[in-house]
């Protein structure tokens, strides 16, 4: 009989982000809380990283881990914690959730191949934050049409009610393009994001508009924030951040 | 200007769970990693974290469980968010949802 092997816990590296050499690690706890965050050097670049359990963290574990919603709000929160006390002290460009290596040199061979990319990254964020914005305004009155007597009566309702809805949703589109406009010409950069829906937001209002925005500036952007809320009083305006700039990274690193 | 019309900066408080989530999931240098898994959608997680957080009433008085067999949720962005639009109209309309329909 063979005896079976003994498995060691393997560890892999989780990467937050990419900061400029020199940056130091945030005191912060990681997302597996019983290893450090650390920062670790290459290419001119620093990686803030931590060690996981590939346990926990290997893509045939994963799935399951997903599917545990206090593990992964816990995850995801400790993730954003660490790039937000990263944010405080430098720039930083902030890596998705899961982003997890095997081993420090493949890590470290991601950031010596990427090193040009990721420091006109780092010198284009310097300085700068990612500010959210969001607008809601009150749902609409419940149609009429439920309550009609006759078929016909009915009919015209929920045709009234189809005319209603087209000119409720071209005027918030309009609005929208005009608040990412105002906007972005007090940012540097500004990305319209997907509308949330309100039992995603844990609003009642509906959302009408999502945006983000690379601000250099906050003081301006926040002025021409104030600006529209005195015009628009129809509309409720919500300002967060600053954010690890998560929708302004290069195109050959993100999405594209 | 008050806070209602426009929210201050958060200030120590954690962020708006929607907020993280639709960044950390989806967004940031999504290139790395030697490990690659499938995200769900992120509306789908949003809901099913706001769930373990809220209560099953308030989830219902929310409005959170149209979710479970909509098939539209599953798919990409897109439709999404006219489909539950417009279902969220119908019901409170009193009308027959689309899910309902089948």
């Amino acid at each position: 009989m063979s005896a079976a092997p003994i498995r060691e816990s393997a560890t892999g590296w989780y990467l937050y982000g990419v900061v400029p050499a020199g940056g130091q690690a945030p005191a912060t706890s990681a997302v597996d809380p019983s290893h450090e965050v650390v920062a670790i050097e290459s290419g001119g670049v620093a990686a803030i990283a931590s060690r996981v359990s590939l346990d926990e963290f290997d893509e045939t574990m994963l799935p399951e881990r997903l599917a545990d919603a206090a593990w992964l709000e816990r995850t995801i929160r400790a993730h954003e914690q660490v790039l937000e006390a990263a944010l405080a002290r430098t720039a930083v460009v902030p890596c998705r959730f899961c982003t997890v290596y095997r081993d420090e040199d493949h890590l470290r061979s991601f950031l010596t191949g990427h090193s040009r990319v990721l420091t006109e990254a780092l010198e284009r964020l310097a300085g700068r934050v990612e500010l959210g914005v969001k607008a809601f305004a009150a749902a609409e009155p419940p149609s009429a049409a439920g309550q009609a007597e006759s078929g016909r009566a009915y009919l015209e309702a929920r045709r009234a009610e189809q005319r209603r809805r087209e000119e409720l949703a071209a005027s918030r589109s309009r609005t929208a393009a005009e608040l990412h406009g105002r906007l972005s010409s007090a940012a540097e950069d500004g990305v319209v994001l997907d509308l949330q829906s309100p039992s995603a937001s844990g609003r009642d209002e509906e959302m009408l508009f999502n945006g983000a925005y690379l601000v250099a500036d906050r003081e301006r952007f926040e002025r021409a924030l104030e600006v529209i809320a005195r015009e628009r009083a129809d509309l409720q305006l919500e300002l967060t951040g600053p954010w690890p700039a998560y929708n302004f990274v290069p195109e050959e690193l993100g999405r594209g | 200007m008050s806070s209602r019309e426009l929210d201050s900066y958060r200030s120590g408080q954690p962020a708006q769970l929607a907020d993280v989530l639709e960044r950390v999931l989806d967004k940031g240098i999504v290139i790395a990693g030697d490990i690659k898994i499938n995200l769900l959608d992120i509306e789908l997680l949003t809901v099913k974290i706001r769930l373990l957080i809220a209560s099953a009433d308030k989830a219902r008085e929310m409005g959170i469980d149209w979710w479970q067999n909509d098939p539209f949720l599953s798919g990409a962005n897109g439709q999404n968010g006219l489909e539950e639009r417009l279902r969220k109209l119908e019901e409170k309309a009193g009308l027959p949802t689309s899910s309902a329909e089948e």
